[in-house]
């Protein structure tokens, strides 16, 4: 039997924000002491992925970019929470990017076609939004130009 | 004419996390047990921090909504995936019969497990991988002596052939349902792993600390 919907865990499960704190408070250190370790500094992206605050999650993204260039060794598991940053921010074409680049690799890696699910859900969903605001957009155009005719044609 | 029950008692919430060394086929289990699939070993891929599954099932007339928490084995993801241990109600400690040194870490597990959960959770020692019987490192009588020890429930699985699997994770949630106050709607044991799945309870950060620093000394590598 299927047993479940798209999810991935690290997409909806934030620290608390003592949690977030500590890992904060290590990285800190070590940068005060120019050292510091990529261990430390990827804990503290992927807690700031996980949180609900934006400007949290864009520097947890700005972070694992570094990582990324700099750690061959972490690519993988960078690209997968540079997916889920992108995704929770609501970049579902960087989101698709990278998780992309990690299906190339792994094309079997259940967490990454997980995530993909999830994307196109959110792609999707922005493109009934989107059909909203242009439809609604649409509907005031045709007022306002019927009110612009009405108006120029009583003058 | 039916007797129609009032309305179905709502599932019991349980939430289920898996730990053990890297390749010892945690994710395997969870895959045979939720999905009846199996991968080879060249098509999977290590679980990247932490993966999820949701699994319904009826244990002694009770339907159990189980979250399934699937964690890295890898020692980089250490700080990462202790967080997810508070609210766990089972743990699945794996190791893997042909891979000896899988079994000779499961002290330290264990006493990741003291810190993280309180000794209530239920607990069960599983020695994956039994379909490699002609390359076995770890006798089963060790084993089940070892967990014994540690007051763990312990069974030998393979989740290529799938033998044990479902009794592993059946065992696990009766022992639970044995044990009301772990489920039956007391704040703060970690009734309801889905409600849990916003709220990362608060306590133990210093625990968490102390792992991130851990896995900093670790990163060397």
């Amino acid at each position: 039997m299927a047993s479940d919907l798209p999810y991935a865990a690290d997409a909806e499960v934030s620290l608390s924000y003592d949690e977030l704190e500590v890992l904060r408070l290590q990285y800190q250190k070590e940068l005060a002491q120019d050292y510091v370790t990529v261990q430390t500094k990827f804990n503290y992206a992927w807690g700031l992925v996980k949180a609900p605050i934006r400007e949290h999650q864009v520097e947890g993204v700005r972070l694992l970019q570094e990582l990324y260039r700099a750690e061959p060794t972490r690519r993988r598991e960078c690209l997968y929470y540079l997916a889920l940053g992108h995704y929770k921010m609501g970049n579902f074409e960087e989101a698709k990017k990278f998780n992309a680049l990690l299906m190339e690799k792994e094309p079997s890696n259940m967490q990454a076609m997980s995530l993909a699910q999830l994307i196109d859900r959110g792609v999707a969903r922005e493109g009934y939004i989107g059909m909203a605001l242009v439809g609604g957009a649409a509907a005031i155009g045709t007022l306002l130009v019927a009110g612009l005719i009405r108006r120029a044609t009583r003058k | 004419m039916a007797p129609a029950p009032a309305k179905a008692p709502a599932p019991i919430n349980c939430k289920l996390l898996l730990i053990g060394n890297s390749s010892v086929g945690k994710s395997s289990l969870l895959l045979r047990f939720s999905d009846e699939q199996w991968l080879p070993e060249d098509e999977s891929s290590a679980t990247i921090g932490v993966d999820f599954r949701v699994h319904k099932m009826e244990v002694q007339g009770k339907k159990v909504k189980l979250s399934i928490w699937d964690t890295a084995g890898q020692e980089r993801f250490r700080t990462i995936t202790s967080s997810y241990y508070r609210g766990a109600q089972g743990i699945i400690l794996v190791y893997d019969v042909s891979n000896r040194e899988s079994f000779d870490a499961l002290p330290r597990w264990y006493s990741e497990l003291e810190t993280y959960v309180s000794d209530k959770v239920v607990k069960i020692l599983v020695g994956n991988k039994v379909d490699k019987e002609f390359s076995r490192q770890v006798p089963t009588a060790e084993a089940e002596a070892f967990a014994g020890r540690m007051n763990s429930l312990f069974v030998e699985t393979s989740a290529k052939t799938s033998v044990g699997v479902k009794e592993a994770f059946t065992e696990v949630v009766e022992r639970i349902m044995d044990i009301p106050e772990l489920w039956d709607a007391t704040p703060g044991v970690g009734a309801g792993a889905k409600s849990s799945a916003g709220q990362m309870p608060g306590g133990g950060n210093v625990t968490l600390g102390e792992a991130s620093e851990e896995g900093g000394g670790g990163c060397s590598c």
